[in-house]
């Protein structure tokens, strides 16, 4: 059986401020495996964005493990090079460096990591153009719209190739359209890649037609409630949102996440 | 994939129109200030005409005015780029610490308020009159204000650039080099024009204090001779060094902060 690529081992997660003292998650563990397709969903405040910063290094755990390709993250340090280039974290903000052009953010990461060369370089050329942007590769983020910014924020996570993709609402703030026009280049970018994603959205119509696997997190503590299997056929496409099993699918979810949320109002 | 093209009209062409219309609205005001000191009749002692008071200075600059005009500019220049460059420099370190700059930021607002030029009897107590303190003056008097304004700067990063950093394992060198510092650019502009204004008051408050030179000195001069033209001739002097400077700030301003438009 081979090595999860992801590991989650009873992580807690407690926030401490000066006027409270909030969980943001409380034993999570899960595995995902390699090339997996997951989505995390639920309400506000149900820990999911926490758990993949907690995965990228940008917060440590309070408790628990957390294992890429079976190797630990330390708990005090930062974590290793070598892991940390093993991913790429795709933002909800749009938080492009106002003051770099769209490929000097799209190269950063290459800065960053101190990776150069011809093949990065080409790398760079390619995700430009595979996300239309080459016309445009000289302007600033102020000067291009909101879906090219996404586009943009995407292809930077991938720049470095890594084998793990986090996405933390993506789409969120774009319009209906573009926002269905990106799921399925996201779709197609994973079909040819293979890489390992985990994708958070609260729109659980999106966390169909994308994962294999949704996991849906409840509130008060942060925690996962359950894991369902989306046997879905792939490549997924738009027509497949109003197939009875799809609709199945949403409301299985849906009322999944209503529960929690319903037990909140006692 | 859409059609339109986001990109916003990069045709910011120097219209004309941008320095036309400033000139013209000054020769409105010196013409309508001639004619009405002309018709007030008020004595030339207490307001003289535009005209006047250009061509007296006129003279008087190519005299000697010249001379102060320029030392004014090279201690106000000089004094900038030193405060400038500590400024910025003060603000760097402190603002690694967080205690530090919870520590320092009431002193700093303490010196930003208190007039610098206060301490310029002091200061001629303590290192006597060599002329060259003067630049001491400006520096004290911009240092606080550029500092604490290149603080805010380095200090109100949004988060989501930090998270970004950090998801891409920066270190701390990297994240202030090509994150912290860069961001801080527009505030870092504002403290140094703002320090633009104190530069010019320390420089012509020196000048009253230690004398001898400078367009400060030679208002003094001309207040003891009553020669009212050369008087509003040095105001106006001293206001275009202050213009002078607050453009080419404004100018390096736009080539580095190209985001704000």
């Amino acid at each position: 059986m081979q090595e999860p690529k992801i590991k989650f081992n009873n992580v807690t997660k407690i926030f401490k401020t000066n006027r409270q003292t909030i969980t943001a998650v409380k034993d999570v563990s899960f595995n995902i495996d390699e090339g997996d397709f997951v989505s995390l969903i639920g309400p506000s405040g149900c820990g999911k964005s926490t758990v993949i910063r907690l995965l990228d290094d940008i917060i440590k755990p309070t408790q628990g493990d957390i294992y890429i390709d079976g190797e630990a993250i330390p708990k005090r340090k930062k974590i290793s090079p070598e892991q940390i280039k093993k991913m790429g974290f795709i933002f909800q903000q749009p938080n492009l460096l106002p003051w770099m052009t769209v490929r000097q953010n799209v190269s950063l990461p290459l800065k960053v990591f101190g990776l150069k060369g011809k093949k990065w370089d080409d790398n760079v050329d390619r995700l430009i153009e595979m996300v239309g942007m080459t016309e445009y590769e000289n302007a600033y983020p102020t000067e291009i719209s909101g879906g090219m910014v996404q586009r943009v924020g995407v292809i930077r996570a991938m720049v470095h190739d890594p084998e793990i993709l986090l996405m933390d609402e993506p789409f969120g703030a774009l319009d209906e359209m573009t926002r269905e026009q990106l799921n399925i280049e996201l779709l197609d970018i994973w079909r040819k890649t293979k890489k390992t994603i985990i994708f958070i959205t609260h729109n659980v119509e999106e966390a169909i037609l994308l994962s294999s696997k949704s996991y849906v997190m409840g509130t008060n503590p942060g925690r996962i409630v359950a894991e369902v299997d989306i046997d879905l056929p792939r490549p997924r496409t738009l027509d497949m949102i109003i197939t009875k099993k799809f609709i199945e699918y949403e409301e299985e979810l849906t009322n999944l996440i209503g529960e929690i949320d319903l037990s909140k109002i006692k | 994939m859409t059609n339109k093209k986001p990109v916003k009209n990069k045709n910011k062409k120097r219209d004309p129109i941008n320095w036309i219309a400033p000139i013209v609205m000054l020769v409105i005001i010196v013409v309508v200030l001639e004619v009405l000191v002309r018709v007030s009749g008020i004595n030339r002692i207490v307001l003289p005409t535009p005209s006047a008071i250009f061509a007296f200075t006129s003279d008087a600059f190519l005299a000697d005015l010249w001379f102060h005009f320029l030392y004014n500019f090279k201690v106000i220049f000089v004094g900038m780029l030193i405060a400038v460059t500590l400024g910025m420099l003060l603000a760097a370190i402190c603002s690694q610490f967080n205690i530090v700059v919870k520590a320092i930021t009431p002193v700093v607002i303490l010196l930003v308020v208190t007039p610098m030029i206060t301490l310029i009897p002091l200061m001629q107590l303590w290192l006597g009159s060599n002329p060259n303190i003067r630049i001491l003056v400006v520096m004290i008097s911009c240092t606080p204000i550029i500092m604490l304004n290149t603080l805010t700067g380095f200090t109100n990063i949004e988060t989501s650039k930090l998270e970004l950093a950090r998801s891409m394992g920066a270190s701390k060198l990297q994240i202030f080099a090509k994150v912290i510092f860069p961001n801080a650019m527009p505030q870092v502009f504002t403290g140094i024009k703002l320090g633009c204004i104190f530069s010019t008051i320390g420089s012509v408050t020196a000048d009253f204090v230690y004398g001898m030179q400078g367009l400060g000195f030679k208002i003094q001069q001309y207040t003891k001779y009553v020669m009212t033209e050369q008087i509003y001739g040095s105001i106006i002097l001293i206001a275009i060094i202050g213009f002078l400077l607050y453009k080419i700030v404004a100018m390096i301003e736009k080539k580095v902060v190209i985001w704000k438009i």
